[in-house]
């Protein structure tokens, strides 16, 4: 089953009166459960194409369906519903909120869904904040933190609704290897446990070594499905 | 609402010389407000007591032949007409359960005459002065001399009115068989000692609708000075009434009913601007060799007899004090109808109506305080809007952030009116709570004024602001517009971030 169907997809940006096409018209579809790699030179579409799946930025032509759901026609409500419920991001930077500590930022996501109890609430985020070995910084604040660490609380942030779909923009590329094979193992169990679909996008090798499927992008096009 | 709240708070802590700019302007727009809202009420239950109680009463009755209902404050020359059945007036009064007292009394301009200067002018308020006390108790104090005495003849001069005599004539009075006290001096006067002219008696000149006045030598028995709104009320002279209605060419309980020939009755009926009828055939003005004292035309021109009471005389105007303010217009409603039932010709005003320019110049002031208040709340609105707009720009990774992991627009409004509001509770209600202290301690200080403006915004001569629940609800109410108000823009802003806008900028 496709969890992800993406039909012509075209993104155009403007700079001026300068239209510069990041995607420029590409096609696949992503099944349930795969662990999917994006790959491409600087400027090849990378982040554009993750953005647009992960409904936070908007395609210029061309279709994206979550599911059963088409992104392009909904409105902002229904496309942060979706990024809730479904989607859980990692960010090329670590993008904590700074006022809350690493459990807090953990839970902030559950409690935004309004569906779980307090105690459910934080012995989720707990178990993840263990998973991304923070237990023993759980009441520190972002600031207090060094950059894997906050990446590791932003990738337990993304993990912890248990999301359909994570979509991890060079997730490792502030972590050190052993963090960083950490990181990749704790997905890959998500990803085979809880049937997670996984795409990221990396420059690393180590992080190609564990996806199953690659999408090799270049000028905005996909160069070759492997 | 547990989260949002937690976010706030830190966000305040976190940005605390943001949060102490909006908080301390918050605090001062609050202060301010409360202070201004003390200072509007305090002028006008000051301006109410202090008209209501000093002065006129709730209400006035006064002839149906006046015209303006601004009977205190009319400009010289202006005359009040006469109120010739007060007897009948009273005992419609008399009979409604509301109100608590009631006195009649004289109201005109005069002229002062001198043998030395050019003539002065004041208003004159002709009293039975027992009966006018026990109305208006305490509203006056006397400075020298001592106040008028059962029904002697005599007047009250104020010292604000004495000034402005002395000023005009040279002129300097005092009581009766009294010195002149050299401390109640104005420092012009001092200076001028060796010239200045003495006199314990004032020569009045009344200024009435018909111009039949004459002249009355009144003795000066006290100097006084009002309780309240001195120097609006210091135009105002008080005399006895039967000297009063002696200047003002009035008929006089003093005065004999006298027979009135048919002829002369048929004279003074006339039409005046018929009177060459007087010389027609009918020949009254020859059959009736005898003059009438002037005094007499204008009671028989009222159509009145004059019993020997005092009340039996005219008068111009009739103080009404109410047990309750409450319900004035239909108060006044009730007796107009009553009035007009039993055809007395008179009517009631209101105590604004009848305080005319004052009425209009604490309106005109109210207005003014509204609008300082009204100003304070725009410069709190534009400052902490620019504050806060500010605060959602900085906020941009972070709002970006919050939206991207799925929160909506609602949680990011939600989170700075929940920011404004703690700020606006915490600091807002300090500066009312201040603001109230402030109002309830400045009347000890006793701040007084002699500017006839300033004493207008005081609500009487000395500065006692007030505050009732209502307008400690108002306070609050402006608070709350404040903070909504002052957070539409930056939630339009902070609601605008989206989470692409966190990414690009990272």
């Amino acid at each position: 089953m496709n969890i992800i169907e993406i039909k012509n997809l075209k993104k155009d940006y403007f700079l001026g009166k300068t239209v510069v096409p990041a995607l420029r018209g590409i096609d696949f579809a992503v099944e349930q459960g795969a662990f999917l790699s994006v790959i491409g030179p600087s400027g090849s579409g990378k982040t554009t194409l993750l953005n647009i799946i992960g409904c936070i930025d908007f395609a210029t032509q061309g279709t994206v369906k979550i599911g059963d759901q088409e992104i392009t026609s909904m409105n902002d409500r229904q496309i942060t519903d979706i990024r809730l419920n479904k989607i859980g991001f990692i960010f090329q930077t670590f993008n904590l909120i700074p006022v809350l500590d690493v459990e807090e930022n953990v839970e902030f996501p559950l409690l935004l869904m309004k569906k779980h109890s307090k105690g459910e609430v934080q012995k989720r985020a707990r178990a993840l904040i263990e998973a991304v070995g923070l237990s023993d910084f759980i009441k520190h604040k972002p600031a207090e933190l060094s950059g894997g660490q906050r990446q590791r609380v932003a990738i337990a942030r993304a993990l912890v609704t248990k999301p359909d779909i994570v979509l991890a923009d060079e997730p490792t590329a502030n972590l050190d290897s052993v963090t960083g094979a950490q990181i990749l193992e704790l997905m890959k169990e998500m990803n085979e446990k809880e049937s997670t679909t996984f795409i990221f996008s990396t420059h690393d090798h180590n992080v190609l070594k564990y996806a199953k499927k690659i999408i090799p992008l270049k000028d905005g096009m996909i160069e070759q499905a492997q | 609402m547990e989260l949002i709240l937690k976010i706030a708070w830190r966000n305040i802590l976190r940005h605390k010389g943001k949060s102490l700019v909006i908080g301390v302007i918050l605090f001062l727009g609050a202060y301010l407000m409360t202070i201004g809202n003390g200072v509007i009420t305090g002028m006008d239950q000051g301006l109410k007591s202090n008209i209501i109680n000093g002065f006129i009463g709730h209400m006035v009755v006064v002839s149906e032949k006046q015209k303006s209902d601004n009977v205190l404050f009319a400009i010289y020359g202006k005359t009040i007409m006469p109120i010739y059945n007060y007897p009948e007036i009273k005992k419609v009064l008399a009979g409604q359960g509301y109100i608590k007292q009631f006195v009649p009394v004289g109201k005109n301009p005069a002229l002062i005459l001198n043998e030395e200067s050019d003539m002065g002018r004041s208003f004159v308020l002709g009293v039975d002065f027992e009966q006018y006390q026990k109305v208006f108790p305490d509203n006056m104090l006397l400075t020298e001399g001592r106040l008028l005495k059962g029904k002697e003849h005599g007047v009250l001069v104020p010292e604000f009115a004495r000034k402005e005599s002395y000023e005009f004539t040279n002129i300097w009075l005092v009581p009766e068989g009294a010195k002149v006290i050299e401390r109640n001096l104005t420092a012009s006067a001092r200076e001028n000692k060796k010239d200045l002219i003495v006199k314990d008696y004032q020569v009045f000149m009344g200024m009435n609708e018909d111009n039949t006045t004459t002249d009355v030598r009144t003795p000066v028995k006290g100097i006084i000075k009002y309780r309240a709104l001195n120097t609006f009320w210091g135009h105002f002279m008080v005399m006895d009434i039967e000297s009063y209605r002696q200047c003002m060419g009035y008929f006089s309980a003093s005065e004999k009913n006298m027979p009135v020939s048919k002829y002369s009755q048929a004279l003074l009926s006339m039409d005046s601007k018929n009177l060459d009828e007087a010389f027609d055939a009918s020949g009254v003005v020859v059959e009736d060799k005898k003059s009438t004292p002037f005094t007499k035309i204008a009671v028989s021109a009222g159509g009145q007899a004059g019993p020997d009471s005092l009340e039996s005389g005219a008068y111009n105007l009739v103080f009404i004090k109410l047990k309750s303010a409450d319900g004035l217009e239909k108060k006044a409603a009730v007796l107009n109808r009553l009035f007009k039932e039993k055809n007395l010709g008179v009517r009631v005003v209101t105590w604004k109506k009848a305080s005319g320019v004052i009425g209009s110049l604490a309106v005109i002031i109210k207005g003014l305080l509204f609008g300082f208040v009204i100003f304070l709340f725009l410069v709190a609105v534009i400052i902490i809007v620019n504050t806060l707009t500010m605060a959602a720009l900085e906020r941009i990774s972070e709002i970006g952030m919050m939206r991207a992991v799925g929160a909506q627009k609602s949680f990011i409004r939600n989170m700075f009116v929940a920011e404004t509001a703690i700020l606006s509770g915490t600091f807002g209600t300090l500066g009312i709570v201040l603001g109230i202290v402030t109002v309830l301690i400045v009347p000890y200080f006793n701040i007084t004024t002699q500017n006839d403006m300033v004493a207008l915004l005081y609500g009487g001569d000395a500065l006692r602001p007030a505050l009732d629940m209502r307008d400690i609800i108002l306070a609050l109410a402006q608070l709350v517009l404040v903070t909504l108000v002052s957070v539409v823009y930056p939630v339009k802003i902070a609601k605008g971030i989206t989470p692409l806008d966190a990414v690009t900028r990272d």
